[in-house]
């Protein structure tokens, strides 16, 4: 599974890192970024969780074919 | 646009402003209003109103609320691209990492009101609580005396509860209270300009943006939009969200018994509840939204509130569900605008429900008790709590 968080249309709602801290960071003004594009196993739920809550639908997940 | 329909509810305007929201979505979601306050075309769906805040080229927030300000407030008023410029100096200043230094001191003055409290069995919780606590915490991050919270609390009241009773007059009230807040700021900055301490107006005052120093006048066009924002928006957060616990003793249990439960059910009030229920912007074209046509020049009212309860984009939004998995509210509004002091918002909600639940685990409205909600910015002044 691939996240993709798009920094043009985060706000720095800062929900992303709150919630899935596995996942995303923030940075030093409070906007987020992903820890590493390809999101492991045990983290897919959390990648998810913290699309579902980013307001600006910042936040595209790609679950990939192989 | 829709005329008002005929079969317009019953809406008690100082009830739980909800089912109101709901008849807006489902008669009149874009509507022209023209009432002696009130002016402008109001919103009401969820894409709407995502349209509105997503584009501030098309929709301004230059000139949409006059506030009492002779200046654009920075960094609300200020449009992109220059806004960027100043929330990259605001924006590290509540970070999360940043405001999470401010959760000892303030959970010792949640303490110290509830202290002041807790014997005697009751208290209206608006006056003892939810109006000073977050309003004592944002006086010492800005710099300015605490011991004067009571004449900053009547000036912001000012702005924000005007008691006028047309526009005109709405418009030269806040004028005047508007001046008396400029001058209390002035006076804190040039006490700052011979002495700096530990706060933001001094922090402001050594600040570059764009290789150049801030001015003066920048320094207070910051803090008149602070002083606003800072003293009303978490009192009527805390107001709306004890108001609904102490109706919903299942919810307030839960709390009690798994206060990790805390914050996700913050989240969920805050969208139920859209405490700032209401956010303006000025349309810089003519343009439409449901088909419905924008002039130029038009205040457009977009419906936080009603963003966050339309059926159209959220599962089952009647329901108050703190397990929500899918949660994307914009209690903070939305787009490049998005509140600068949500993260402050949020820690100060979540330190006052934490230690209030913690030492006053069991209480309720005072028998009999209706809340009146304030329209607007939703204060519960009548917030009588009994345990």
């Amino acid at each position: 599974m691939k996240v993709t968080l798009d920094r043009d249309r985060c706000q720095g709602h800062g929900r992303c890192y709150v919630l899935a801290p596995t996942v995303f960071e923030s940075d030093d003004d409070g906007y987020g970024f992903t820890i590493d594009e390809d999101v492991s196993a045990e983290s897919e739920t959390a990648a998810h969780k913290g699309a579902n809550n980013c307001p600006e639908d910042a936040i595209l997940i790609t679950e990939s074919t192989t | 646009m829709t005329d008002a329909a005929e079969d317009e509810p019953e809406i008690d305007l100082d009830g739980p402003p909800q089912p109101m929201y709901k008849f807006l979505r489902d008669n009149m979601p874009v509507m022209a209003v023209d009432h002696e306050l009130m002016n402008g075309t109001s919103v009401a769906l969820h894409d709407d109103v995502m349209t509105v805040l997503r584009n501030p080229d098309l929709f301004s927030s230059n000139g949409a609320a006059e506030i009492g300000q002779i200046r654009p407030l920075i960094p609300l008023e200020i449009d992109p691209p220059d806004h960027s410029k100043y929330r990259k100096l605001l924006d590290p200043l509540f970070s999360p990492r940043r405001v999470a230094e401010l959760d000892g001191p303030a959970r010792e003055l949640v303490n110290n009101l509830i202290d002041e409290v807790i014997d005697d069995g009751s208290c209206n919780f608006h006056d003892k609580i939810a109006e000073p606590f977050p309003t004592t915490v944002f006086l010492r991050m800005l710099g300015l005396p605490v011991e004067r919270v009571h004449e900053f609390i009547d000036l912001k009241d000012g702005i924000i509860r005007p008691p006028a009773t047309n526009s005109a007059e709405r418009v030269e009230m806040v004028k005047v209270t508007g001046a008396k807040i400029y001058a209390v700021l002035q006076e804190a900055i040039d006490e700052r300009l011979e002495d700096r301490q530990d706060d933001f107006i001094s922090q402001f005052l050594d600040a570059e943006v764009d290789g150049h120093r801030l001015t003066s006048d920048d320094v207070l066009d910051i803090g008149f939009l602070f002083f606003l924002a800072g003293l009303d928006t978490v009192t009527a957060s805390l107001d709306c969200m004890f108001a609904h616990l102490a109706q919903n003793p299942e919810q307030r249990q839960r709390l009690v018994d798994t206060p990790d439960d805390i914050p996700a059910a913050i989240e969920e009030m805050l969208r139920w509840e859209s405490p700032v229920a209401g956010l303006v912007r000025v349309a810089t074209e003519d343009t439409e939204l449901s088909g419905c046509p924008i002039p130029k020049g038009e205040t457009v009212m977009v419906n936080v509130g009603s963003a966050n309860t339309d059926e159209r984009f959220w599962d089952d939004p009647e329901t108050v569900d703190f397990d929500r998995e899918i949660n994307k509210h914009i209690a903070f509004g939305g787009g490049v605008h998005r509140c600068l002091g949500s993260h402050l918002a949020r820690l100060e909600l979540r330190v006052c429900i934490e230690e209030w639940h913690r030492r006053v685990p069991t209480y309720e409205l005072k028998p009999g008790l209706t809340p009146r909600y304030t329209m607007g910015l939703r204060n519960v002044d009548n917030l009588e709590l009994v345990w």
